[in-house]
């Protein structure tokens, strides 16, 4: 029956009419809820969008300052002391923790930068020199990779919020185009079924009734047939004994009707 | 009477330095540096000292493989002098580069700690401190045999007989074993120059002046850096050097400082690093030394004016291989001087692009 949407395939019964009339009111609710949520994320989204932005601005000038200040120690080691520093750090000082955060159901990883004050590992590096520019430069290092974890927990947040937002708004325009057209088609079609049923139904039952009236009409007429065909034989006869013997019939018949006794008798 | 049978063996070695320090960069030089917009403007201003050492390097080059390349220059023209010297000159020069050497080693000790293949590290090597043994040093495994084995072998066994033994390198931090060894090196050089009868006269003169100082800048350096990490007091006392101006009651007295306040009054009785603190004083703020304010100078900075002030007036002096160390120091402060510029322009901070130290 009808358009690109189709229909459920379904036997239009009054039963399956009221699941697909509650189907429609579900899809309905499910949409405007669906609908917000969307609403929700998107805005939450362009926050996000506008925090990464910010966040890319600051981690462009933390890194400028970060990378000027390695250039400051090397300036006044007067050396590489990369190796050192790599050999000698054990444990991290700067640490990250994963958090979740619920938007509108979406779990979002949430990074927190700590740092772990007590691990000092390379704390006597460039002890001859330049120390103090070494451990500035740590410092500074430590604010840089705050941004950048701060970054990566709204690229992250970005990056699922963005899959999230298509997911629902593919939701809400399946439901909107797809599932709502086709709920409302298969209620129409079971409407237009049932009233065919009906339709045929009511003609079924004329049809029975014009063929009990036409029955009992043809019933009558042979009944009629019959005793005129009676009286007719009776008037050729004429006997007496007959007619007392038609006499006392009639009284029998007169039971069933009395006006045909009197035409019987004319 | 010094100067009477010099010449005869040094005179060439002297000139060709005197030679080299005239090709140091200058004032004028200096400025021109400031005004580069890139670094291939940096590598044309050079172009005139460095030459060819600087052709090989790509358009653009970065800032370390440009510092790398004056390294080169430098460690080639030092492997000239090294090659002049004779007697008890080509001893002093040996001495220069026992401070890289030590660098070195404790590299090659980082990396023997940590189960590295050491010989990666063998380029990253100082090349003023290569030593023939040096390679040997990837051979030992583990620390002991490291120790036992393979450092006696090396010119700086001496340094670590007697104050480190190989649980020490084992346990300590490498940066005090590094500091352990300089101290003996440098309280070694100093008595080297002050009983050496070839340097009495202005060798002696010049180099006790400078040694004094360096000595007195590794105790102020390493009881500044040392605040906060758990270095103790009584190990920290161990790193001084065992002379300088400072010793011995002003290193008693940095041994128990606790504070910046106490440096600067354990320092208080000689005038230059008086003046030294009084400067960084006003800046010093919260934090410890460092380049508090971006015009102000840090401690290090004022050090290294000094070294470089110090080294420059070597050459007034004549008949004395310490012109070689005034070079070395010289161009080594060229270097970074230079790497400073370069930094500052790649990174676009031209504000701060005058902090480097020119001395002529």
């Amino acid at each position: 029956m009808s358009g690109a949407v189709g229909r459920e395939p379904v036997f239009p019964t009054r039963q399956s009419l009221g699941l697909m009339k509650s189907k429609l009111k579900g899809a309905e609710i499910g949409h405007s809820l669906l609908k917000r949520k969307s609403e929700a994320l998107t805005k939450r989204f362009r926050e996000i969008t506008r925090r990464i932005d910010e966040a890319k601005q600051k981690m462009g000038r933390v890194m400028q300052i970060a990378a000027f200040s390695l250039a400051e120690v090397s300036y006044a080691v007067g050396g590489d002391i990369g190796y050192q520093v790599q050999e000698s750090a054990k444990q991290a000082r700067f640490r990250v923790r994963a958090k979740h955060e619920n938007i509108s159901g979406v779990l979002l990883p949430q990074f927190e930068s700590y740092t772990k004050e007590g691990i000092n590992d390379f704390a006597l590096t460039g002890l001859g020199k330049g120390g103090q520019q070494i451990q500035r430069c740590r410092e500074t290092y430590a604010r840089a990779v705050e941004t950048l974890v701060e970054l990566a927990s709204l690229q992250t947040a970005f990056l699922i919020l963005d899959e999230v937002i298509k997911v629902v708004n593919r939701r809400v325009n399946a439901i909107e185009h797809v599932i709502i057209p086709r709920t409302e088609n298969t209620i129409k079609y079971i409407n237009s079924e049932l009233d065919e049923l009906d339709r045929e139904e009511f003609y079924r039952l004329k049809k029975v009734s014009n063929k009990k009236q036409r029955d009992v009409a043809a019933a009558d007429a042979e009944i009629l047939a019959a005793r005129q065909k009676e009286a007719e034989r009776l008037a050729q006869n004429g006997t007496p004994a007959q007619e007392a013997k038609k006499a006392e019939e009639p009284e029998v018949t007169d039971v069933l009707g009395e006006q045909e006794d009197t035409d019987v008798i004319f | 009477m010094e100067g009477l049978f010099f010449n005869v063996n040094s005179g060439y070695l002297e000139g060709i330095v005197r030679g080299y320090r005239n090709s140091l960069l200058t004032g004028q030089n200096y400025s021109n540096l400031t005004q580069c917009e890139t670094i291939d403007d940096v590598k044309l201003q050079l172009g005139p000292a460095y030459g060819d050492f600087l052709a090989s390097l790509p358009p653009n080059p970065s800032t370390s493989s440009l510092a790398g390349k004056m390294t080169d220059k430098l460690v080639s023209e030092f492997r000239y002098l090294v090659a002049q010297a004779t007697g008890s000159t080509a001893q002093f020069l040996k001495y220069l580069t026992y401070g890289y050497m030590i660098d070195n080693i404790a590299l090659l000790i980082t990396g023997t700690l940590h189960e590295r293949d050491t010989r990666e590290l063998l380029e990253r090597c100082h090349p003023l401190g290569w030593f023939e043994t040096l390679p040997v040093l990837c051979v030992a495994t583990n620390i002991e045999e490291l120790y036992n084995s393979v450092l006696i072998e090396t010119p700086l066994a001496p340094y670590f007989k007697g104050s480190l033994n190989h649980q020490d390198l084992d346990e300590l931090n490498i940066e005090i074993v590094r500091n352990t060894l300089y101290k003996n090196y440098l309280e070694d050089f100093f008595n080297f120059v002050n009983t050496h009868p070839d340097f009495a006269g202005p060798t002696q003169e010049v180099m006790t002046e400078i040694l004094q100082f360096e000595a007195d800048r590794r105790s102020i350096n390493i009881t500044l850096n040392s605040f906060g990490t758990e270095l103790s007091k009584q190990e920290r006392r161990k790193l001084y050097p065992e002379f300088g101006k400072l010793y011995p009651e002003g290193s008693l007295m940095l041994s128990r400082a606790e504070d910046i306040e106490g440096v600067a009054l354990a320092v208080s009785a000689i005038a230059d690093y008086k003046t030294f603190f009084d400067a960084v004083g006003l800046n010093q703020g919260g934090g410890l030394g460092g380049m508090g304010g971006s015009d102000g100078k840090s401690l290090e900075d004022l050090f290294y004016q000094k070294e470089m002030d110090m080294s420059k007036l070597v050459f007034t002096r004549q008949f004395t291989p310490a012109v070689v160390y005034g070079w070395m120091k010289l161009k080594e402060q060229e270097i970074r001087n230079v790497t400073w510029i370069s930094e500052c322009i790649a990174q676009n901070q031209k504000e701060r692009i005058g902090n480097f130290i020119s001395v002529f």
